[in-house]
């Protein structure tokens, strides 16, 4: 699942036409739109913001390891090198406030420049605010709230900060079509991006830590097991299929077994660890 | 499926880390030259990348970055006991690199660090600077390669040339340089100095390629080392970790007559053989993010906090092996 975070309409909603996303209609405190294997929030403008909306989507969605958390909106850029319009994935995020930063791994391949974002409590003129001072290439209020949020759920792989060019921190008046354009314009980009997660998870083991297997819920609930028992009978399992590269056969005979007593159920136990220690 | 995660995933070393402190020291500059195309990211210390939350060992590894960074604290630390000290006193270990680029399935650094990443230690005159002063005190036998394979890594950073230069005059300090790599041509330049062992670990061909992915052939490390012992280095061959699986001990049969049919066991320093064994924190942690290993998922018993065969299984191991290799060398070289 990919799960996008956006300050405003004007940026999400690119998006929201491009993948053919839908607004959930009951009551929510963000705008929340779905689609197929996308989620997106409008966060409002703001670190806290942006990190409770970050926060309530993954919580709400019942985030795993295997998503990915994408912020995308626009940003103002300190040096002219980069062009309006250009998307940076940004490598680094520093919350201006607390000067903590953060580092996605940039791990699959995409086709955007790179960049320092930092994210700053209050809108940034260079004409006020002295250009030494700014340690990120772009400049946004949101970036690192998500950031810090998103790590509470996810790897730092699957986090990151897309950020498109719109000004050059010169107190521009937004433009909704304009961004509207921006953001649209790196929808390629973007759902490249999206492609090479596809494949990196398609080719990447399932990871242990994840939920046990259905055949050890049914069987643990059957033998009236332990939790530790059932934490040993998972480890058995996987154990047996790194062993084997096969499911367990023989464990299929349990499945309907449904015992009155936790003692019956051990004595079940010890057959099945038998059967899985070869 | 392999050729999809080649579009997927960047190379690795496509990013560099480095500290703001160590941004003009000449092995960084030495280092960042040899990747102009890497992105630099300038960090304040190389725990806030490489000690982050739930980071992904094994997605890391298939595109690894380098972290450049300045060693401060202790560099140098008393051997530990699961390792062995081939009748040396005064065994000390030190890790310039933390990390290894090969990443065999059965190694403990992916049990042991939160990151995949390879941390370099760019302030080498520090490690200099420690080890004169253990000098001073006492004779030294210092394992160079621990948690890494810094052999391995020598044309990224030349650390191995740098050690053997720092070292061959000093006559109270041995050192140990452990490799799987077959990169001795990266440091044959060198006169072969006698307190300096170049230790190779060696696998039967059915375990590198099973386990032992991205390391040299047997055939590649076999040749390094018969041009090392032949031009007179020290060298030391460690039959460890010795695995166990199906027909393992013709796999081994073969592996030693054939490590002896290349290189004459007179220029042989020394050998060493162990089984596989892990401590039970790092196994905990390799179970979690290698769902698929046959070899981290085998029933191992626990004895003292570590991990290994079955005490009869690993007895039947060590003696089988030490039979091989008692066929080619004498008893008093060969360590168990
Ligand atoms: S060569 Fe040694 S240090 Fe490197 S991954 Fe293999 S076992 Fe670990």
């Amino acid at each position: 699942m990919f799960y996008i975070v956006t300050a405003f309409h004007t940026e999400a909603k690119p998006i929201i036409e491009h993948f053919g996303l839908k607004k959930i209609t009951r009551p929510c405190r963000f705008q929340v739109f779905v689609g197929d294997n996308i989620v997106l929030v409008e966060s409002g403008m703001s670190i806290v913001a942006s990190a409770a909306a970050t926060s309530f989507l993954l919580t709400e969605f019942g985030a795993g390891t295997r998503d990915v958390a994408l912020n995308v909106g626009v940003c103002g850029a300190k040096e002219k090198s980069l062009k309006k319009g250009d998307a940076i994935l940004c490598h680094k995020i520093i919350n201006h406030d607390t000067k903590r930063a953060f580092y996605p791994d940039i791990i699959v391949k995409h086709a955007m420049k790179e960049g320092v974002l930092e994210t700053f409590s209050s809108p940034v003129d260079k004409g006020e605010y002295s250009e030494s001072r700014i340690e990120g290439d772009v400049v946004d209020m949101e970036g690192a709230g998500f950031f810090e949020a998103a790590s509470f759920f996810l790897p730092p792989h699957k986090i990151h900060c897309v950020k498109v060019v719109y000004d050059y921190l010169d107190g521009e008046r937004v433009d909704p079509v304009r961004v509207w354009e921006y953001i649209r314009g790196n929808i390629p980009l973007i759902e490249n991006l999206m492609t090479c997660y596809n494949v990196l998870d398609e080719w990447c083991p399932e990871f242990f830590d994840e939920e046990e297997p259905e055949i050890v819920r049914e069987i643990s609930r059957g033998l009236k097991l332990s939790v530790t028992m059932t934490y040993q009978l998972k480890f058995m399992v996987r154990s047996y299929m790194a062993r084997h590269k096969r499911e367990p056969e023989a464990l299929k005979e349990f499945l309907n077994v449904k015992v009155s007593s936790k003692n019956e159920g051990k004595i079940y136990f010890e057959r099945i660890k038998e059967i899985l220690s070869h | 499926m392999k050729g999809l995660k080649k579009y997927s995933v960047i190379k690795s070393f496509s990013h560099i880390y480095v500290e703001e402190g160590v941004m003009d020291h000449p092995v960084t500059r030495e280092i960042i030259g040899k990747f102009p195309g890497a992105v630099k990211i300038g960090i304040k210390h190389y725990k806030d990348v490489f000690c982050r939350p739930r980071q992904n060992f094994i997605v890391q590894e298939m595109s690894r970055k380098l972290i450049l960074a300045r060693k401060k604290g202790e560099i140098i630390y008393s051997g530990p006991e699961v390792c062995q000290d081939f009748g040396n006193k005064n065994f000390y270990y030190t890790s310039p690199i933390l990390n290894c680029i090969y990443g065999c399935e059965y190694c403990y650094l992916r049990g042991m660090y939160p990151s995949a990443n390879i941390v370099v230690f760019v302030n080498i005159e520090d490690y200099f600077k420690e080890v004169e002063n253990l000098l001073k005190q006492q004779p030294v036998y210092l394992c160079l390669s621990y948690d890494t394979d810094l052999l391995a890594m020598e044309r990224i950073v030349p650390f191995t040339s740098r050690w053997i230069v720092h070292a061959s005059d000093k006559r109270d300090l041995i050192i140990e340089i452990r490799t799987k790599s077959a990169n001795y041509s990266a440091i044959r330049q060198l006169p072969p100095a006698g307190n300096i062992i170049l230790a190779w670990t060696l696998s039967p061909s059915e375990v590198i390629e099973k386990y032992e992915q991205k390391t040299p052939s047997l055939e590649l490390r076999l040749k390094s080392i018969k041009k090392a012992a032949d031009d007179g280095w020290k060298v030391r061959l460690c039959f460890d970790p010795v695995l166990y699986f199906e027909n393992w001990q013709r796999a081994y049969d073969y592996l030693i007559n054939q490590t002896f049919a290349t290189i004459q066991p007179e220029k042989i320093y020394d050998a060493s053989i162990g089984v596989f064994r892990i401590s039970r924190d790092y196994l905990k942690r390799m179970r979690k993010i290698a769902s698929a290993s046959e070899i981290i998922f085998y029933p191992y018993e626990e004895r003292n906090g570590i991990y290994s065969y079955p005490e009869e299984l690993k007895e039947e191991i060590l003696e089988y092996v030490f039979g091989l290799v008692r066929k080619y060398l004498p008893t008093e070289k060969i360590f168990i």
